[in-house]
């Protein structure tokens, strides 16, 4: 069974007296393990996507099924609890709370669901001495370069062991020597963990980790193909 | 979320705006201290006016009188009799802890070379302490004693020395109660009869009390000025159109045919004090005795309309203050609200990594009241300081008495349930002022809130 599926997924947007289609009946089956790429120009509705996909946004029209419950059709209450539980998310950039450190800021999913803050440190020191930064974890995001910032942000997106990660153009701000240090970790690390990760990204290189890639065209899936995902393996 | 890492968090939410959070707190002190200040004010005036009535008596006594009425008045309106049938009444009466019935005699009395006019009251011995008599020297009567007295405080200067100028007597200097103790006064009685007896009494104590019903009456045995009082009252009635008794109550002559007037007139007492468990239950018993037609009269019915009085103060008062925590709280929303908007993307995040709309909503409720808190703590801080100051200098001005020993006037008091008061009052205003900014946070959409910051 699919963790997730998109069926025929509509979204469109009022702007003023104009309507806006973002996603044009989109259909995606993503399975248990998977390493997914949405590849497409901006614009297209990659953004969107992943954000309907992920329950953060309602569809116009059409299902979002995560593991057989039909996500759109929860109550807010109800979506958050599936946050907490089975979703990580990772941004572009400033992702991060200021007046928080890198070990508050990466515990901070714990600290939401309830979890005491001798463990929650814990865990989020071990999320962060994977990443390589865990020198780091006593200074504020201000304190930190943007490359230290998004291993913050990823370090959060795996502290409670999620077993889905939406990550939106999580390299976007960052150079070409450290976004392949951060793409081969996650690869890496959902491999080990049997995570579920999707990625949106326009960057082909980027893109490339995937085990599967999805093409976008305004708003729609054009093809997908096989990622080169084992080569860096 | 655990309630512990809301409050850390509200906390440091707090605090990262020192200068804002701080001058929104300021306007919480400001507004608490505006309305305890006031309140303290017309608490302070109901207690310095209840004060001020115990010196005139006490609050626990209910004084039944004598019935006196016009002939010819309708059955209903007189009054009832106070006989010992009616003292048994009285006691029955629920929150009666004791009646005390008393005879009263007025004659010319002589204290060495000084003469005077005193009214002699005879109670019972042993109702003198649960009556509230309070001793200055020397001793309150026993059931032994017939003609030692007990002098109220005042009695001294009741007497004069004829042979003085007369200067002396328009202002008659202020005599040491002292000096009435142990002493002899004489006491001359006259009837209708024009017939006299003179007592000699002998003073065993005087009182210390400053209330008109103590210091300026004599007081002796119950049974002794009953013998007196029937004494007085020989040859009553017997003359008709005889203008009325007795001496010093004009106008009003007791109503009964004039053959046996002396002997109903004998049979009741000059008056009775009626001791009531509590303060609380005094104004109560003594509309009661009214409705029952018994002449009764007690200080505490006067303090409903000093209270009444107050109340409105208060309310003008507290009404200031309101307004100036209602300022207060204006200015928390209004600091919660900005906080808002440079926290959209914070709250965006905190909601996409699990925060539910309860923790966002207990965020910045908690905030709101932490501000609300603090402003009411050091609020009532300021305010105890205030009042200091405010009895210090304008309390000592308005102080009733003249003397070294008259304590300034507490004009401003703060009750302890006040402080509580004043405490959760601010917190709620806090709270309550949270809720549309709360309201805000948790409607704000994160997706919006991310793609746009
Ligand atoms: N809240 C909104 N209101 C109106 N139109 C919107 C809104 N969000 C997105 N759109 C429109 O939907 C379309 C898809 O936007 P989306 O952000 O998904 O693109 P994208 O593929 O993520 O682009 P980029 O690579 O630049 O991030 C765009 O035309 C955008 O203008
Ligand atoms: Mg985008």
């Amino acid at each position: 069974m699919p963790i997730l599926e998109l069926r025929n997924i509509v979204k469109k947007y009022r702007v003023g007296k104009e309507v806006v289609t973002a996603l044009n009946g989109v259909n995606l089956s993503v399975e248990e393990g998977e390493f997914l790429a949405i590849l497409g120009t901006s614009g297209c509705g990659k953004t969107t996507l992943l954000n309907v996909a992920a329950g953060l946004e309602k569809p116009t029209r059409g299902e979002v099924v995560f593991r057989g419950v039909v996500l759109n059709k929860l109550k807010e209450s109800q979506k958050v609890l599936f946050r907490r539980k089975y979703m990580g998310f990772i941004f572009q950039f400033n992702n991060l709370i200021p007046i928080l450190t890198a070990q508050e800021n990466v515990a901070l999913p714990l600290l939401f669901d309830g979890v005491p803050p001798r463990e929650r440190l814990i865990r989020a020191i071990r999320e962060l001495d994977r990443l390589g930064i865990k020198d780091r974890r006593l200074h504020k995001p201000l304190e930190m370069s943007g490359g230290q910032q998004q291993r913050v942000s990823i370090a959060r997106a795996f502290v409670h062991n999620p077993h889905i990660i939406f990550a939106d153009e999580l390299t976007g701000n960052l150079d070409s020597k450290t976004t392949h240090d951060i793409m081969r970790y996650l690869q890496q690390t959902i491999r080990e963990r049997k995570q579920t990760f999707i990625m949106v990204t326009h960057d082909r290189d980027v893109a490339a980790y995937a085990d599967r890639i999805i093409y976008m065209i305004d708003g729609k899936i054009a093809s997908g193909e096989e990622g080169g995902g084992e080569q860096y393996a | 979320m655990k309630s512990y890492d809301l409050v850390t968090l509200a906390n440091r939410n707090l605090w990262r705006r020192k200068g804002r959070t701080f001058l929104t707190v300021l306007g919480m002190i400001i507004g608490t201290t505006a309305i305890v200040v006031m309140l303290s004010l017309g608490i302070g005036l109901v207690e310095s006016q209840k004060e001020q009535m115990a010196q005139w008596g006490s609050l626990n006594i209910i004084r039944v009188d004598q019935a006196w009425s016009f002939p010819g008045e309708p059955e209903e309106n007189r009054q009832r009799r106070l006989t010992d049938e009616a003292i048994e009444e009285i006691k029955l009466i629920e929150g009666v802890l004791a009646v005390s019935p008393a005879y009263e005699v007025g004659g010319e009395a002589m204290l060495g070379r000084k003469i005077g006019y005193i009214s002699l009251i005879g109670i019972d011995p042993g109702m003198m302490e649960l009556f509230e008599f309070n001793l200055a020297h020397g001793r309150l009567l026993n059931e032994g004693d017939k003609f030692n007295v007990v002098a109220g405080s005042m009695v001294i200067n009741s007497f004069y020395d004829p042979n003085m100028a007369p200067g002396y007597w328009e202002e008659p200097p202020q005599s040491d109660p002292l000096e009435l103790l142990d002493k002899r006064i004489s006491f001359t009685l006259m009837n209708q009869r024009q017939q006299k007896r003179i007592y000699g009494l002998n003073v065993v104590g005087v009182l210390s009390d400053k209330s008109m019903e103590h210091a300026w009456s004599v007081f002796g045995p119950l049974s002794e000025v009953k013998k007196m009082r029937d004494f007085t009252m020989q040859g009553m009635g017997s003359t008709p159109g005889d203008p009325g008794f007795p001496p010093g109550k004009d106008i009003v002559v007791p109503d009964m045919p004039r053959g046996d007037a002396r002997a109903r007139e004998e049979e009741q007492y000059s008056f009775a004090l009626v001791r009531t468990e509590d303060v609380s239950v005094t104004r109560a018993i003594s509309q009661e005795l009214r409705d029952r037609g018994f002449n009764a009269y007690s200080l505490a019915d006067s303090l409903e309309g000093i209270e009444e009085q107050a109340r409105q103060i208060q309310a003008v008062l507290g009404g200031i203050g309101a307004i100036t925590l209602f300022v207060a709280a204006i200015g928390i929303t209004n600091t919660m609200v900005m906080s808002i908007y440079e926290r959209t993307r914070e709250i965006a995040i905190m909601k996409v990594v699990g925060a539910s709309f309860a923790d966002v909503r207990a965020l910045f409720l908690a905030e709101s009241s932490m501000i609300g808190m603090l402003g009411g703590a050091f609020g009532i801080g300021l305010s105890y300081f205030l009042s200091y100051l405010l009895n210090k200098y304008v309390g000592a001005m308005m102080s009733p008495g003249m003397g070294p020993e008259s304590a300034p006037l507490q004009i401003s008091l703060i009750p302890p349930w006040l402080v509580l008061f004043a405490l959760i009052f601010s917190m709620g205003i806090g709270l309550l002022s949270g809720l549309y900014p709360a309201n805000r946070a948790i409607r704000l959409d994160p997706i919006t809130a991310m793609r746009h910051l």
